[in-house]
């Protein structure tokens, strides 16, 4: 841990986290990083199509365990076409469904997980109908997790483009918890950067904790499940999860060294700290997508 | 001699130098079917750096390049026409080599 100021406003939130850490190191070797996914097969659209979304609570890096969700408190997408054109919102709950998301029998040496609550958004052609940026944001129910006693609500954003016309990708929204790209997240070459801000009710976060994980099971949206076998294998757990400090400025950079699903997760962020008499850690989540040259 | 290659050198510089023209980046054009009204066609314009395309000519012709709509974009970049009885394409045309050609088939 580096020797740098904790960004919460709680007192002792370091402390207990440690402590909490520090229990959960003893009853196992592994830590995972909980990611909540909001993926579509490609961010970056050449003409407006009708598209799926897929919502799933999970470690994105080790294909599982996953955790059930609760029903969405938001689901929507805010739209804009130019830069100078006014954004628009759309609310999408209405194509929120239920799905039963299915474990790989990997997992938990051989026995199969019990299949976990996700969801899915299967949209109509006119929602992302029109060139521009499509920002998609999910805001789950908080998410209880027994092993640190504490809820997780992770403000989720996944960004599209149709067509190459800019709009809003780099505007801030005012989320509880959002990281601001300062690159398009639709495109991105591999072996190239990709940078950030973490912000809080629109205010940067300096030093803000963060972690990394790719997506190394291919999520098939229709089978309601990861592939069984991973892309990369891990040399060490340490890998799986890539954890970083923001800076002063709440600003960050990260490598793309392969063509997939990056997710970008700041932790504790939010300005809500407790939910239902717990501890709870309001984090930001954005995805991002690489592609390779060639 | 001299006098001309410098004269020619001038001229290379002052072009370089000069004022970009006001559609420097790509122009990017899409249309589509109205959902709301299948007699029309709505065409929604752009440019790769965020620019508005409000007053970009956009004209519809038919295959023997017979212009038989003619109009420019909107303040919300955008054109909407009924579509004619001949077969035909869009022009959106943001300048010397900054068209982009869109054909009815090409328009879902």
């Amino acid at each position: 841990m580096p020797n740098i100021p904790r960004y919460s406003s709680t007192p002792g939130l370091f402390t207990r986290s440690l402590a909490v850490t520090a229990a959960v190191l003893s009853f196992s070797t592994t830590a995972f990083a909980h990611f909540q996914v909001l993926y579509t097969p490609e961010m970056a659209l050449t003409k407006g199509k009708a598209t799926q979304f897929t919502m799933v609570f999970t470690h994105p890096v080790h294909g599982g365990p996953h955790m059930d969700m609760g029903q969405p408190e938001q689901f929507y997408v805010v739209s804009q076409r130019g830069g100078d054109a006014k954004p628009k919102r759309t609310d999408l709950m209405k194509y929120v469904k239920p799905i039963d998301w299915l474990s790989n029998k990997k997992e938990k040496g051989g026995t199969a997980q019990s299949p976990k609550k996700a969801f899915d958004a299967s949209l109509p052609r006119s929602v992302t109908r029109s060139l521009g940026d499509h920002i998609f944001v999910l805001q789950p129910a908080p998410y209880y997790e027994s092993g640190e006693d504490k809820y997780i609500q992770q403000f989720t954003r996944t960004i599209v483009n149709v067509g190459g016309v800019p709009g809003n990708w780099a505007e801030p929204m005012g989320l509880p918890a959002e990281i601001l790209p300062l690159n398009k997240p639709y495109a991105n070459w591999v072996g190239g950067v990709f940078r950030g801000r973490v912000l809080a009710d629109g205010k940067p976060v300096p030093n803000a904790e963060m972690e990394i994980e790719f997506i190394n099971h291919k999520p098939d949206q229709d089978g309601h499940r990861f592939s069984e076998a991973g892309e990369v294998e891990l040399p060490q757990d340490a890998y799986g999860t890539q954890t970083i400090y923001a800076d002063a400025q709440g600003e960050f950079t990260i490598g793309l060294p392969r063509a997939g699903w990056w997710g970008i997760c700041a932790l504790a962020i939010g300005a809500d700290t407790e939910h239902e008499g717990k501890e709870l850690s309001q984090d930001a989540v954005l995805w991002v997508q690489a592609k390779d040259m060639k | 001699m001299k006098a001309g290659f410098f004269s020619v050198l001038a001229l290379v510089l002052a072009t370089l130098y000069a004022p970009l023209p006001a559609y420097a980046h790509s122009p990017i054009c899409n249309c589509y079917n109205d959902e709301e009204d299948e007699s029309k066609v709505v065409c929604e314009g752009g440019f790769s750096d965020g620019g508005s395309a409000q007053g970009v000519p956009i004209s519809v012709l038919n295959d023997r390049d017979r212009v038989l709509i003619t109009g420019a974009m909107d303040e919300e970049s955008l054109f909407t026409f009924t579509k004619p009885d001949d077969d035909f394409h869009i022009v959106y045309d943001a300048g010397p080599s900054h068209q982009v050609i869109i054909y009815m088939d090409d328009i879902e």
